[in-house]
Order: C-alpha cells, then structure tokens, then sequence
C-alpha cells in the first residue's frame, strides 16, 4: 500500500450525526443508507493486516486474501447475528413448529434387541376414535443411509428390528394421549433372534447376521467395514526401539446430549409438496433421503431446518422418523408433529462408538517415533450411519501432527444389537487420539524426557505430507504447544506436584471439512456454493445452506460478506433455512462450514465488490483498483473526500438489471495418495490444538476434579475470536464429560440402563474447570482470510491431557475411559495392596530425572523451530514429506529411495496370524471370495 | 411426556387433607401425595404406579415451618438449605440435593417419604416393558425383581434421600397424621426395610413435620454425601455423623443411599467403643448394597468407610 | 408384552379453569386436572420460549419464574400455581428492549445453540433481582440447575456477571462495539 495512503476525512464537528446532509458541511456524500451507525466508521486500523497498512499483526505471513480486509468485522467479538431471537425466545426449533390442524405422531419401538418382524396389525389403532393415520415398514420400502455405500435403515423394520428401540411403526391422532394409546394398540409379533451386544463377538461368523450384503459381506459376521493399512518402514522397528509402550483401552460410548430432542413436523401443502421442519444439520441428506423413500422429486420437497438445539453430529443422518412424519402426514393429510422424549433420543443415539483400541508406539535412540500401531475394533450398533468414514478415521487421523518412522492401522467396524453409533464431535478421531496421547506421556517417562519437548521434536512442519499423503498447510502446532506450557507453567509443575494433583498434557489434529464430499452426483459439483442478492436499499441478503446448529455459521458467513463489501453486520441478512432458496449445501459436519462456506461467500462477495468497484470507478473516472471500500463508501485511496457512497455505486451497477446478484462456490484442490482408503481423512486444511489440564484426585474416592484448562488451539484465523473461544470451552466441558462421566451402560441384559440426563452424567457448571483459552493463527493459505476449523479439533485434547494429569496426581493409569471414581479407585486399591501401602496418600508418584536424549530433543526442537517459522512464512517453499526426519529426500517418493518402506492396504497372508483385536477381521473371505458363497 | 390421568386434589387445610383421604378410601379410590413433586412427578411422566387421585399438600398453610426444633414438612429445600435457623447439618444435607431449581420445589417430606429408585425401575414405560416389567411396579405381571431374581417377594430399590441421615443422627422425630389421628415416632423407626413399602405410613396418612430434640443447637458433625457431579445426582452413598460438642461418646453415625433405608448404626457404634476407625469396619460389614444405582455396590460399600471417617471428623 | 392385557390409560383427568398472569398478560384456559405448568405454558398460553429438554427435572431449559422464584416447569403441577405471576424467557425485555441480562448472554457468547439459552436467562434473573453483587460461586449454584451442551458454561458465567454489572449501574447497557446490533429496537418506544 503507498505510502501518502490517507485515512479518511476527519469527523467533521459540525456534521450533524444523524447523517443527514447539512449543506456545504460535508465533505462528501453521505454514506449509504442501512446500518445503524449515521456516519461513517472510521477504518479500524487494528483489524487490517499489518502487511496491507493496518496493525493487526501477521506471525504467519500474508494471505491472498489480505486486500479485501476492510476492518469492519473480521477478528472482532462478534455476537452471533441470530442472538437476538434465542435471547428472546423467539428462536424456532423443532417442537416449536406449531402448523394449524396439526396432529401428533408417535413412533411404535421394539422392545426387542433383536427379532424378526412376523406381522402387525392395526386394526385396534385404526379403530381408536382420534386416530387419523397409521403407518409400517409395508409404506416405505426404499433404503436409505447417510452414506450412498451403505444404506441400510428403513423408515420402519420391514424384516427385522434391530435394536430395543428400533422403529416398527407409527400413529397420528389428534392429540398426544391417543396417539399413545394408539402405539400401544398395535399389536406385532416378533420372532426373537440371538442378539449381539458385545462387539467381539460381531467378529466371529453367526446364523443370522444383522445385515446381509451379499457377495460383498465378510464371511457370515457381523464385520460391517473392515481396513488395513501399513506405511512406512516397519522390518528395522525390532532393532531400533529404545522404548515401546502397549496401551490397551476401552471406550463407553458417548452420546451428543444436546438439549433439544429430535423432532419433526411434516406437511404436504396445497400444491402436494412436502415441507418438512426439522432441526437438521445436514438437511441437504436428509433431503434426498426423503426422496428416496417417499417417492417424491427433490423439487417437490421443500426441507426447513428450524433452529436446532445442538447437533454435535447427532442431527447429521436423515432420520426414520422423519420420514414417518412425511409418511404419516402424507396419509392424514395434515400436518404431523412428532416430538421424541429424552429416552428415544438415546435409541436414535449416532454417539461416539464404544471401542476397543490397542496401541503401540515404537520410540528409538534418538526419541523418534519410529512406529505407530493402532487397532480398533468399534461398536456400531444397530446401522451404519458414518460407520465407513469413522473405520478410517480411527487410524488416519493418528497420523499427525507426528513425523513417523512407520504406520500401522487395522480397524473394524460392527454392528451389534444397540442403537446406531455414528458421528460425534470430533468424528472418529477422539478415542485413538486419547491412545496416543497417553502413549506417548508414557514414552516420555520411559526415555526419561519431557513429554511436551519429546512432541516439539517430532512435529511434522507446516506445508509438509502425512506419512498416508495427507497434504498439511498451516500448522500451528508448535505455538500451541509453547503457549500451553508457557500458561500453565508447565515447568514448575510437570512431576513436581504433591500426591493427588496433577498435570498433564494432550494434543490434537483434525480435518477442516472433508476433501471429498459424501455425496457427489452430479459429478464435481462444488462442496459450497453461496448466493448474494443485493437490491435498491443496499440490504444484502445471503443464501446459504450451511446449517447454523448454534456454532455460529450463519454469524460467519455473514462477518466475511460484510467485510469484504464494508458493511455493517446488520445490512446483511443470511437466509439459511429453507431448501427452496438455498443453493445445495452439504451440511454442518467434519467441520467444514466455516473453511467452505465462507470461502464460497468471500468468492461471491469479491464478484460484487469488482461490480461496484467498477461502478464507482466510473463515476468518478479513477481505475477501481486505486478506490477503496470501508463502511458504505467507497473513494479515492489517495484522498477521502473524492468518493461515492456504497448506494450510490450500487445504483450505478444496478442500472441495467435491478438487482445485484452473485454466485461463489468452493471446491477443494485436487490432493491425497492414489491407495485404496486414501480419501478418508483428506481435507483442505487441519486444525491442530494443544491442552494442559491440571486435576485434583481424592486418593481415597477415586474422585477426579479437573482445575484448570490451558487451551490452544490452532484455527488459522479466529473470524470471531468470540466464537472461537465458546467452541474451545465448549469442546472442553464436551470432552471433560466423555473423560470423567459420561457412558451408555449396557446392562447385563444388553438394554441401555441410562437413556435419561440423570444418570448419563453431563458435566454440570461445577465440573468445569477454569479454561483459558488460547487461540492460535497459523494461517491458512487457503482458508477464509485464512480460518480453519474449531469447533470439533478443540475436543480431542481435553481427553489425554486428563488422563495424563490423572497419572501425574496417583501414579495410576487408567485405560478404561470414562474414569468414573470407582475405576480410579480400584486402580488406587490395587496398586496399594500391590506395593502393601496403608494409607493412599502414601503413593509413590512419578517423579522426572532427564535423561541425556532430553537435551537432544531440546536442541532438535530449537533447529525445527526455525525450519517451521520459515515454513510457515513460506520462505522455505521447498517440499517436505514424512520421513525426512528419519532420512529421507523430501523430493522423492519415500517408496522409491527405501525398499523397506511400504505401501499396502491389504494384510498379506504372512500378516494374518499376527493382527490385534480388529485386525482379525482380516480373517474371514468377502462371500464372492468363498466358495459357495452365498 | 404424558401424565397418566388423575384428579388433582388441593386442600386447603389439614383437616380438608385428612377428608379427602377417607373419602378416597372409602370409595375404594387409591391416592397419593404430592408436596413439591419432584419425585412425584418424573415417576408419573414414566407411568410408575400412578393413581387414579393425587392429594397435594402445597396448599395447606402452617407446613413450611422452619427452626432449629421443628421443620414442616412442606418446607423447601431451597428454603432450609439458606436458612440460619436450621441445624447446619441439616441445611448443609439439604444444600447437596439435586439442583437448585429442584431445590425450590422439593419439600423435606418428599426428602423423607422419597420413594426408593433402581434403574430398572426408575425408567420410561416402554423400556419397562422391554424388560418384560418387575416386581415393583410388574403391571399386573407377577415379574420377578431384576436385581435379586427368583425370590419375587422383596424389592430392595436404594432410598437415595440426603437429609433423614442428618435427622437421624440428630434424633428427630416425625409427626403422622391420619385417619386415626396423630402418631409420633422417632424418625429411625419410620423406615421399613423394603424398597416397596419403604416406611410406616398408612394408608391415608401423611406427614405433618420432624421435630429435633431441644438440646440439638449443641450438637455438630457433618454429612457426607458421594456423587460424581456435584449438581442432580442422587447419593451413590451418604453419611451423617453427630455428637454432642466435647462430648465424643455421644457419637450417632447414620447412612444413606446402601439399602431400601436410611439407617443409624447404633448398635456397630456402641460395639466400637468409639473407634471410628472400627465404626467404618462395622458398617462397611453390616451393609450390603446392591448393584442398581449408577456406580457398583462393591465401591459404595467401600467408600462408606471413608465416608464416615470425614463425617466424624472434627 | 406392549400391548396386551396392559392398558396405561383408563380413566381421564377432570378439567379446570387454570388462570394466571403470564408475562403481565391474565390468560384464563381451561387445563385439565393432573396438566404440568411446562405443557400449559406451551400448548396454552403461546410461550414456545419455555423448552422442553428432558421433562424430568435435569436440564432446566423449562425453568420459569413463579412469583419471582425460579421453578423447573416440568416438574410443577399447573393447577398448584393458579393465580401466580408467571415470568418466562418472553417476559424479559423491556417493551422492545432487551433486559441486561439478554444483551449480555447475546454479547459475551453465552447462548450458542440457544436451546438452553431460555432456563439461563430465567435462572440467572432471578439470582440478579436478588443479588446484583454475586459473587461466581453464587452464580453458579444459581445455574448448577442449568444444562448446557454448547457453552461449557464459562461465557454464561461471563455473561451474568456483565449483566449483574449492569444492574450495579457499574456498566453502561451499551458495552460491545456492537452494542446496536444486539437491541433490536434501538430507538424503540419504551413500553
Ligand atoms: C434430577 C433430580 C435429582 C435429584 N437429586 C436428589 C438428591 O441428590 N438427593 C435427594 O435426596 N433427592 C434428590 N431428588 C429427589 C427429590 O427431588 C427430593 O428428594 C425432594 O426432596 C423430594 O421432595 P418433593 O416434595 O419434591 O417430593 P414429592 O415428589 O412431592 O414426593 C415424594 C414422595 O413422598 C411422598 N410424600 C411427599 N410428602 C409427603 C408427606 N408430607 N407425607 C407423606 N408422604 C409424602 C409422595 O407421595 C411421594 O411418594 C432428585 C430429583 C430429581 C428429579
Ligand atoms: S429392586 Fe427389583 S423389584 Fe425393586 S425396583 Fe429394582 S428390579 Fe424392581
Ligand atoms: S425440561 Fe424441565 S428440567 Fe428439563
Ligand atoms: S447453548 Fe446449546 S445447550 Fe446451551
């Protein structure tokens, strides 16, 4: 920017505020009309980068977005832009959609885990006075699933139930207590089946599998997804280990437990087009699984996602009992309200999966991780919603932010008799990541390091390649790290603290949206696309699909728009919810919202700013690119005075069609390895975030509380630091429920013993510790004024850094998660009768004597440091993959220089015999691979 | 979720309250009583042993009495926990139940008269059925108790009330009122060992108050409550202790939230001369819970030894 | 098994006039005898602010004030609080201005998904038209009836404590830069 760059005209005293022109006392014309502000703001220097004249400053570099920053709202807390209605009540969500002759539907459930559906019969509830609809699986065969791979749930059981809970039919009367009345009435019988509950035993082959995929199905188990994988060099990790750890774990599963049940309202309107409300993350799924099963064009399905009380992935599927609204509503010919009690929000459940997981991790002379071994067997339940993706993501998402020597993933997916497990925050990554974590803390004490300088020494660096070819750009990992320790005063306390307080550390790395989408036909369809619409008042209006599920996407969307046009936030509107108006959005999971979406709104705000731009230019004869924008004007960069007002321009530009229109999409570069699996896992960007967590543990209770929280994390640019920070603390009291309280218990007879918020234990307001969060801006090349992702990466930390701390306090590990106080206790107990100690606060605890490798790995992190930095500024632009650190040539491919390192996807038969749990589901032949196969 | 039908019945007198019930009873009509439903209520939405009539005592004036000899039994917890007037023990008990909000509605006597809760149990009608019912509230199908199966007699459902271990401890007394009148007795004989039954109320009979000795501004000791959050959650395992200042022979230690009752253990205490360290062994001997609150009986018979060692702690 | 011998639901409840003053306004419906305040308040009088979480008490989405106390409306029994003033989310502002206590939820991040957001603003209301001077121990024993999924609970924190700074006259009403964007009605008629 030049140098006799001026800001603006100084506010005049005389100029009445009001923003009403007063003849010869202004100096130029008034801003243009809307916003609240009469005058306009003067630029605020402090949110325009320092690179482009500003003072906001640039640790990272520049971004190619850099010019269209205007300071009006990009980095400042910014309220949400629907706060007003939720503060006052007027939010709508599901249950509050009240249609006029609405009626209730209630949905019959199994009380079976597992059994096949002989008959039903209505005629009791059909008969029932108030009873209008009644409807089974006979109304709607089609299949559907969130995953084009593997649709397999039914609106209703057309042959089989699958899970207590599982849908079989349902009603609608005219109120609630006959529509109860009349679900009791309906009479089903049931062949029971054995059912399956522990996930083990889906490995083995049985009569009845619960689902049947012909020639694709693994032997006759219950095996739904299966993977392997094996990187890197694994033949020299016998001679080179100095220190290997063995973790073994189990996970409870975790359900979302947002505050808002499910609910639905469904109606066909007079022209016989469905309009169906439901608080849906994904409604563009939901969208054309509706479609599907009721037999309707997509363009005679309007789907309005009402306000939605929290997702966290749990509203992500299309769901049955939307579809029986539809179904239902379609019968009656009314519209059809169904609101689900707590209990059947449990049976719908799509939680965390209960897992088992085993790692291994290699360490050699020089504190390299030479070897990372993961395998995980998890519990899908009765569907497999997500199932596939989750498969992968629990081993690729291991394999940053580390450099590897070598990689090693079996996992298995299977579906027991349970409600369907499928997609939480942090989606598949959560309990492997809680694996590592912890097994590296207990490297560390075996090498006798620092856990966190052992991290800082193997970080992978920014623009560099996973040891799988994911494709990392922005990385702020080593910041995170530094703060952390920094904050927490890490140094003081690591090792040093007396019996029952603890401190610990965990990391985490998570996609920033998805490289591929779900579903993608047509063919290359962009992942984003938004919409403007401007007319004469200069009022934008944004239509965006993205659903806004309380993390603040509608408030993004709009922040960027209004940034890159120079616009007060309140000039610009978001039209989010209704399928009619919005462009195809693929919805709010993997964390890709903020990544996408704003980027294909900054890419259609750009296509108004050069119209307007070019409009002004023309006004005042100067070339666009000597003009600027801020606050709804736009002048002479030179001289202030000389301008137009924002309306003005936008007149000009709107001559000839009347109203100002764009259209900007996003799609994700071209990337990832070319194996079979390879685009699991690959996104445009990864968040990665660093905790320490200090807990106090009652030595005789076993009762943990968690004090305090330092927490970074790296999300390229904070849009809203605001935002930022309520998803940090928010993933935290997340994250801190799943490590302490929260499970679904499968009693001894396999039903779910806690489907209510009392006994599945959220954390309350006292359980939170004191969070500080920490925001790191690494930023992303090709983010949004380089923003990634926060909303899911923050919650991975929180885990590890627990348990770790736990470690420090008691000298105990704990492999079973949650660490209810019993669990703890009895760890306690044991570990006291093992070394014949009385009393508890008599504990050894673990103290740190450095050993040598601990100022080598000092001076390692010091050299990378600089390696980083210059990455990251992208001084160094010179290719960078894994492996480097164990001697590799970073221009060529690792599989060309090393003839022990490997690339393979399949098990070959010598491997067979030595796979963990999961692995051996490697066993079993596809049907097409057996003779007589069925 | 739907209530179950039934008549609500609002009288505005004790002696209203006691009419309604004999006619009740006399037309055959089975009742409960509701005084700040919260435990009343979340049973009912799960269609849990409804009645056909509720009788609701919130509108009877002179319950909500609070001082340091005397507690209505409409009085809320809210109300005792903040008040300078009640035995801190008792008010430090009621400050740790539930939740705040629940705290405004629930009254002592709903604390005392709570009814006893096990997760096979304490869950929504359909999921009952799914487990084809159970003794307690078996609809009729003569179901078996899922925690001790094949005896089908006893329900041992846990009483997970936080205060009658502090009144125990302190020796309070309830006031009955019924269709024959008024009863008093100490609060210790008010519980009877099973999870239906749960105390001696007869039918038709309520509540009225507790009262406290008069020398109880002289006693301390402090209540023990275990619970993995400290908001909502019912006592895995709670214990009260009391004795006389500078007095330890007068030492009371009672539990909560082991069996189908409350219970003060007179008799481990006398034997243990005192010693709290055998106190502890004597209880944790003497009680056996069982396996249907959310964390294991081993751990809770476990922990109330070290329950009771910081109840008695000075 | 469902549905056999077993029928739930027999008899039906008698109806009553159930009067109260809600959000200032007298509404009279008639509710039948065993109806709970929270189903009222929905179906009956209009107030879809007042949500529904889990209907037993553990999540205080419901929560209302009844006479100035905060109550969990699942769990009260409509017909007992005949002839009380009722204050729900609703009722909050000020004509069309947002109360404090809403701008401050708005402004410090502590609604996110905002399905909780009603049950917080009641509860903490309540606490500040007692206590303008909490201190966080009290404000958290105020909302520890509170489930929130989203927050983590730290900015709701923040945001009372803003708002009780309000009511201390310590803190303009107008506080973020933003502060015109979060009255909805910035020159609106005072009512
Ligand atoms: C989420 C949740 C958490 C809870 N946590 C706890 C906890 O931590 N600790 C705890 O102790 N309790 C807890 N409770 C239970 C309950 O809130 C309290 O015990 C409360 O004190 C009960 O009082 P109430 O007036 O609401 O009882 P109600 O529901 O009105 O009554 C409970 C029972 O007592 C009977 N009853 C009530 N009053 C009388 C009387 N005067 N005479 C005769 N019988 C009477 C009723 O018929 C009913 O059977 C919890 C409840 C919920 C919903
Ligand atoms: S203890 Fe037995 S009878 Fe009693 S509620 Fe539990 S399962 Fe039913
Ligand atoms: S709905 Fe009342 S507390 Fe949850
Ligand atoms: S803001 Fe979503 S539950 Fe609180």
């Amino acid at each position: 920017m030049s140098k006799d760059y001026v800001q603006q005209a100084g506010m005049n005293k005389d100029v009445r505020v009001d923003g009403k022109r007063v003849a010869g006392k202004l100096r130029f014309n008034p801003p243009g009309s809307g916003g609240s502000r009469p005058e306009m703001a003067e630029r605020d220097l402090e949110f325009i980068p320092e690179l482009e004249g500003g003072n906001e400053p640039q640790p990272a570099g520049a971004h190619s977005h850099d010019s269209f920053r205007t300071g009006t709202t990009v980095g400042k807390r910014t309220p949400l832009v629907d706060a007003n209605a939720k503060v006052t009540g007027q939010a709508w969500y599901g249950d509050d959609i009240r249609l006029p002759n609405e009626i209730i539907g209630r949905i019959v459930r199994s009380p079976y885990h597992y059994a096949k559906v002989k008959s039903i019969d209505t005629t009791k509830a059909e008969e029932l006075p108030g009873v209008i609809a009644v409807s089974t699986g006979v109304d709607a065969p089609s299949k559907f699933g969130v995953l084009p791979v593997t649709k397999d749930e039914h609106a209703m059981a057309v042959e089989k139930v699958r899970h207590v809970g599982d849908l079989v039919a349902c009603v609608a009367a005219t109120d609630e207590e006959t529509a109860r009345q009349a679900a009791a009435l309906i009479e089903v019988e049931y062949e029971v089946l054995d059912a399956i509950h522990d996930p083990k035993k889906g490995l083995l082959d049985v009569d009845e599998p619960i689902h049947w995929r012909g020639p694709y199905h693994i032997g006759s188990t219950n095996v739904q997804k299966r993977v392997f994988q094996e990187f890197g060099d694994r033949e020299s990790l016998e001679d080179t280990t100095k220190a290997f750890h063995n973790g073994k774990w189990k996970f409870m599963g975790v359900n979302h437990g947002f505050t808002e049940p499910h609910a639905v309202v469904a109606h066909w309107d007079s022209n016989g087009r469905l309009q169906l409300y439901t608080p849906q993350q994904v409604p563009h799924y939901a969208h054309r699984a509706l479609a599907t099963v009721l037999e309707v064009p997509m363009h005679q399905i309007n789907v309005i996602r009402t306000f939605v009380g929290g997702g966290f992935g749990g509203k992500s599927d299309p769901f049955p009992h939307e579809m029986c609204a539809a179904i239902l509503a379609r019968k009656a010919g009314r519209p059809v309200r169904i609101t689900f009690d707590r209990e059947e929000v449990f049976w719908v459940n799509r939680g965390r999966h209960p897992s088992h997981i085993e790692v291994k991790i290699n360490a050699n002379d020089d504190a390299k991780i030479s070897g990372f071994e993961i395998d995980a067997l998890i519990d899908g339940g009765g569907f497999a919603s997500f199932g596939h993706v989750t498969s992968y993501y629990n081993g690729v998402l291991a394999t940053a932010p580390y450099e590897l020597g070598s990689f090693h993933y079996t996992g298995a997916r299977v579906w027991t008799n349970k409600p369907a497990s499928g997609a939480m925050r942090g989606h598949g990554a959560v309990n492997t990541r809680c694996a590592i974590e912890v097994g590296l803390d207990d490297i560390a004490e075996k090498l006798q390091v620092d856990p966190i300088d052992l991290r800082l020494a193997n970080l992978l660096p920014p623009h560099s390649k996973t040891i799988t070819g994911f494709r990392i750009t922005s990385n702020g990992m080593r910041q995170a790290l530094e703060r952390v320790r920094e904050g927490s005063n890490w140094d003081e306390k690591f090792r040093k603290l007396p019996i029952g307080k603890g401190i610990g550390i965990g990391c985490g790395f998570f996609i920033s949206g998805s490289g591929l989408p779900i579903h993608w036909d047509p063919h290359n369809f962009p992942h984003a696309t938004v919409h403007l619409q401007i007319d004469m008042d200069g009022g934008v209006t944004v239509h965006t699909g993205a659903a806004d599920i309380g993390q603040g996407s509608s408030t993004a969307v709009a922040q960027v728009v209004a940034e890159v046009l120079a616009l007060p936030l309140e000039m610009v509107h978001v039209r989010s919810h209704e399928s009619d108006t919005s462009p195809v959005d693929l919805g709010s999971y993997s964390s890709r919202v903020t990544f996408m979406n704003a980027n294909a709104a900054i890419g259609a705000a750009l296509e108004i700013r050069e119209k307007l731009l070019n409009a002004a230019g023309e006004m005042l004869e100067l070339p666009p690119e000597k003009l600027v924008l801020n606050d709804r004007r736009i002048y002479f960069k030179k001289d202030p005075t000389i301008g137009v007002s924002y309306l003005d321009a936008l007149h000009k530009s709107q001559e000839d069609i009347g109203a100002l229109i764009a259209s900007g999409a996003y799609r994700t570069p071209p990337m990832g390895g070319v194996h079979k699996g390879a685009a699991a896992g690959l996104a445009p960007a990864y968040s990665f975030s660093a905790y320490v967590a200090e807990v106090e543990v009652d030595v005789d209770t076993g009762l943990i509380k968690c004090t305090d929280v330092w927490a970074a994390h790296d999300c390229g640019k904070a849009l809203n630091p605001l935002a930022v920070e309520g998803q940090i603390i928010g993933s935290c009291h997340m994250g801190l429920g799943q490590v302490l309280s929260e499970q679904m218990v499968y009693g001894r007879t396999g039903h779910l013993q806690n489907p209510n918020f009392l006994e599945y234990k959220i954390p309350s307001v006292h359980e939170m510790p004191n969070v500080t969060p920490i925001i790191i801006e690494s930023c992303d090349p090709e983010g949004p004024f380089g923003a990634k992702e926060a909303g899911e990466g923050p919650l991975l930390p929180i885990l590890p850094a627990v348990v770790n701390a736990v470690y420090d306090a008691i000298g105990v590990r704990v492999n079973d998660l949650p660490l209810t106080p019993d669990k703890v206790w009895a760890a306690i107990s044991k570990k006291m009768k093992r070394e014949k100690i009385d009393d508890a606060r008599d504990l050894p605890v673990p103290r740190l004597d450095f050993s040598e490798l601990q100022k080598k790995l000092i001076k390692r992190s010091a050299e990378h440091k600089i390696r980083d930095s210059r990455r990251q500024r992208r001084e160094d632009e010179g290719p960078y993959l894994n492996g480097v650190l164990f001697g590799l040539d970073p221009t060529l491919p690792p599989e060309e220089q090393d003839e022990t390192w490997k690339i393979s996807v399949k098990p070959d038969s010598s491997q067979l015999d030595n796979l963990g749990l999961a692995g051996t589901a490697w066993t079993k032949k596809e049907q097409r691979h057996m003779e007589g196969g069925k | 979720m739907l209530m179950p039908p039934f008549e609500l019945h609002q009288p505005k007198s004790v002696s209203e309250a006691c009419t309604i019930a004999k006619e009740l009873m006399l037309a055959g009509d089975e009742f409960d009583w509701i005084a700040g439903g919260t435990d009343l209520i979340p049973n009912y939405k799960w269609h849990i042993n409804s009645k056909p009539h509720v009788i609701s005592l919130a509108g009877i004036d002179g319950l909500s009495e609070i001082s340091m000899t005397e507690i209505g039994c409409m009085a809320r917890l809210h109300d005792i926990a903040e008040s300078e007037d009640v035995h801190p023990i008792v008010s430090d008990a009621a400050s740790k139940v539930a939740s705040s909000l629940i705290r405004r509605n629930a009254t002592l006597g709903g604390n005392l008269c709570l009814d006893t809760r096990c997760f096979w149990f304490n869950q929504t009608e359909e999921w009952r059925s799914s487990i084809d019912w159970c003794h307690k509230c078996d609809c009729g199908t003569g179901a078996d108790c899922r925690v001790i199966p094949n005896q089908n007699e006893l329900c041992v459902a846990t009483y997970q009330g936080d205060i009658a271990p502090t009144l125990m401890v302190l020796d309070a007394s309830v006031h009955l009122i019924g269709p024959d009148g008024t009863r008093v007795m100490p609060l210790v004989e008010f519980y009877k060992l099973d999870g239906m039954t749960r105390n001696v109320l007869q039918p038709g009979e309520f509540m009225l108050k507790i009262t406290l000795p008069d020398d109880v501004a002289d006693w301390t000791g402090s209540y023990r409550k275990l619970r993995v959050r400290d908001s909502w959650d019912f006592p895995e395992a709670g214990a009260a202790a009391a004795w006389k200042k500078g007095d330890r022979t007068t030492l009371r230690v009672a539990t909560t939230a082991l069996e189908s009752i409350p219970r003060r253990h007179d008799t481990e205490v006398s034997e243990s001369n005192g010693d709290v360290k055998a106190i502890c062994d004597a209880v944790f001997k003497s009680t056996k819970p069982v396996n249907n609150t959310s964390l294991p009986p081993r751990y809770r018979r476990n922990m109330i030894k070290v329950l009771i060692k910081r109840a008695c702690e000075e | 098994m469902v549905g056999e011998e077993h029928v739930s639901m027999i008899p039906a409840a008698t109806s009553k006039v159930w009067s109260a003053e809600v959000n200032g306004q007298k509404h009279e419906v008639i509710a039948k005898s065993n109806s709970i305040l929270l189903d009222v308040l929905r179906d009956k009088t209009g107030c879809l602010g007042v949500k529904r979480g889990c209907d037993m008490g553990t999540c205080g989405c419901c929560t209302v004030m009844i006479d100035g106390v905060p109550r969990l409306s699942c769990l009260t029994m409509a017909h007992e609080v005949n002839g009380c003033e009722i204050t729900t989310v609703e009722g909050l502002a000020n004509g069309s201005h947002l109360a404090p206590i809403q701008q401050c939820f708005a402004e410090h991040g502590g609604s996110q998904c905002g399905f909780c957001t009603p049950g917080f603003l009641v509860a903490s209301q309540a606490l500040l038209n007692n206590n303008a001077n909490p201190t966080e121990k009290e404000i958290s024993c105020a909302i520890e009836g509170n489930l929130c999924r989203c927050t983590g609970y730290q900015q709701i924190v923040q945001s009372i404590q803003a708002a009780a700074a309000i009511h201390r006259g310590e803190a303009d009403a107008v506080t973020s830069n933003n502060a015109a964007h979060s009255d909805p009605h910035p020159d609106g008629p005072e009512m």
